[in-house]
């Protein structure tokens, strides 16, 4: 019977979990100047091609509201035998200029404004507040990317909340309880799924994996207990974390990442 | 199905010879040929020989046709958050380790007992009517997403009244703000005392804008004020990426559209609601759906 043979041990290698915490992007993306254009061209050209307002269907005939309706309505410009028109001969179908986008105009209550649902939408302005004054820690900032949660250890600088592994714990809650440890119980997040999305393998066989998850509500706020390693924390873009991680680091993390 | 010169003699057997094609075979079977003819089956469209309508020569989405729509219109929310966030979380989701194409169920062939077995459709795969597509594991270029919805609008009070498909019609065009197409009758059922070709409501499918947007207000509007709103059975999907759902008429009246002009709806329909997506099963439809802020309704699952 021979010996069993020599088990080798390797030195345990640290694994780690890190968490990329994301809000997602409030209001819809910035489009490009030619986008626009192509949104606008088509935009008119729908207008232009849209049935007649049914008008009929909406106010009863011989109502108030009917003629209040009417009454706010441009007239198109008629069409006369005798009349010579420089933009083109009347096509009027139904009282609608046919070749126009046709334009509905709703008639307004007078006096009480807030009531009335046919006001214009007022727009909240896209640049909020913490914009302008450059509070990197607001949540309402940069509504139109996705921002990311990243943290400055004293030690390492800036990087993505990472936290050591425990014996029989997995990587998804490890990187969720780690998470309420540095930055309070106050925050609601919804972990994507409990696989990592990434992982960097260093030369000393260490691993670090990448656990997605999103931010739903409440606050990040660095706890008493972990004020000692962490010194600040921010939510930022793609562009702004490129500025702050190290080189490699964001090369290798990059692909995780949506503007 | 294809048989080898080898097969087909040993199944034959060895005296006869290959049959050839509208000749008596040897063996006194009867002389059939097995090419289909083709000239039946290729249909000419005459309204294309002729310069009178030069218009439906074009394609739809070809500026010059009468039928063309802008589709792009607008910047489009729900696809931006699709393809910002969405579509990378439900890639990782729907990752497995080792994931390979997973085999659908497959005509099978004939064993070749018997010579009768020769040019016979191949059998049937085990468990099921029809054959079963793969199932390929999801990565960058499969991900689940939104292809089309129908709203399928049918009203049993129409077999007696046809007036009330009008109506029909004309609410899902109100709620979606495009045209939809009437519905017949497939076939006389005698018990429900429907007629062949009767019409019996509407229907209309959505794309692109539209359907983002009827998708818009269902989630944000319509279903979060329905009283007691369950979600959508988890039992929904029909197993190639399809989920169905319905609304009755009383849930319907929840839609702005209707809801500020009540006084133009007396009577409101039902409708069946069907969600197209490139699921390649329920389990991935149903995530894609629910990332869409549809709620399923899982109270059943947990009691299992």
């Amino acid at each position: 019977m021979s010996a069993p043979a020599k088990a080798t041990f390797r030195k345990a290698v640290p694994i780690r979990a890190n968490l990329i915490l994301s809000r997602i992007p409030l209001v819809v993306p910035e489009q490009t100047k030619i986008e626009q254009q192509y949104h606008d061209y088509q935009n008119q050209l729908e207008r232009r091609m849209m049935w007649t307002f049914p008008a009929y269907h909406y106010f009863k005939k011989g109502t108030l509201s009917e003629h209040k309706f009417l009454s706010v309505q441009k007239k198109p410009i008629i069409k006369n035998p005798d009349v010579w028109y420089p933009k083109g001969v009347p096509d009027i179908q139904h009282g609608r200029e046919r070749s126009k986008a046709q334009e509905v105009i709703l008639p307004q209550n007078e006096g009480g404004e807030g009531s009335n649902i046919t006001r214009p939408v007022e727009k909240n302005p896209i640049i909020t507040t913490a914009d302008e004054s450059g509070d990197k820690s607001s949540l309402e900032r940069r509504l139109r990317n996705t921002l990311y949660l990243l943290v400055n250890y004293k030690k390492t600088g800036w990087n993505f909340p990472k936290f050591e592994m425990k014996d029989g714990a997995s990587l998804d809650t490890v990187a969720e309880n780690g998470l309420r440890t540095i930055g309070g119980d106050n925050i609601n997040t919804w972990t994507v799924s409990k696989k990592p999305a990434g992982v960097i393998k260093s030369e000393d066989g260490s691993c670090d994996f990448f656990i997605k998850s999103h931010i739903l509500a409440g606050k990040f706020n660095i706890a008493n207990d972990s004020k000692n390693d962490i010194t600040e924390y921010a939510w930022l873009t793609k562009k702004e974390i490129a500025e702050k991680l190290n080189k490699d680091q964001f090369q290798l993390t990059e692909y995780l990442l949506t503007k | 199905m294809v048989h080898t010169i080898s097969s087909i003699r040993t199944l034959v057997g060895s005296k006869s010879a290959i049959r050839k094609f509208a000749t008596t075979p040897p063996n006194n079977k009867a002389a059939c040929s097995l090419v289909q003819p083709v000239h039946h089956l290729i249909k000419i469209d005459k309204s294309k020989l002729t310069t009178r309508f030069d218009g439906l020569k074009f394609d739809k989405d070809d500026i010059r046709s009468p039928a063309y729509k802008p589709k792009d219109t607008r910047q489009d929310r729900l696809k931006e958050h699709y393809l910002n966030t969405l579509q990378s979380d439900i890639l990782l989701i729907n990752y497995k380790h080792n994931a390979t194409v997973e085999k659908g169920l497959k005509n099978r062939e004939w064993d070749g007992t018997s010579p009768y077995q020769i040019n016979r459709p191949m059998r049937k795969p085990k468990g099921s009517n029809s054959e079963l597509p793969d199932t390929h594991p999801i990565k960058w270029n499969n991900i689940p997403g939104l292809k089309s919805m129908t709203l399928n609008c049918y009203v049993r009070e129409a077999r007696d009244n046809e007036m009330l498909t009008i109506s029909a019609a004309l609410q899902l065009q109100q709620l979606t703000g495009c045209k939809p197409k009437i519905i017949y009758s497939k076939s006389d059922v005698p018990n429900w005392k429907i007629r062949k070709g009767h019409a019996m409501g509407a229907k209309v499918t959505l794309e692109g804008y539209e359907m983002s947007q009827f998708l818009n207000t269902l989630s944000e509007i319509v279903l979060p004020r329905i009283r007691e709103y369950k979600g959508i059975n988890m039992s929904s999907g029909d197993r190639f990426g399809g989920i169905a759902f319905g609304l009755d008429e009383e849930e319907v009246k929840f839609f702005p559209e209707i809801d500020l002009n009540q006084d133009l709806w007396p009577k409101t329909f039902g409708m069946h609601i069907n969600v197209n997506t490139t699921a390649q099963t329920n389990e991935q439809a149903r995530t894609l759906v629910s990332s869409l802020q549809i709620p399923f309704n899982t109270e059943n699952e947990q009691r299992m």
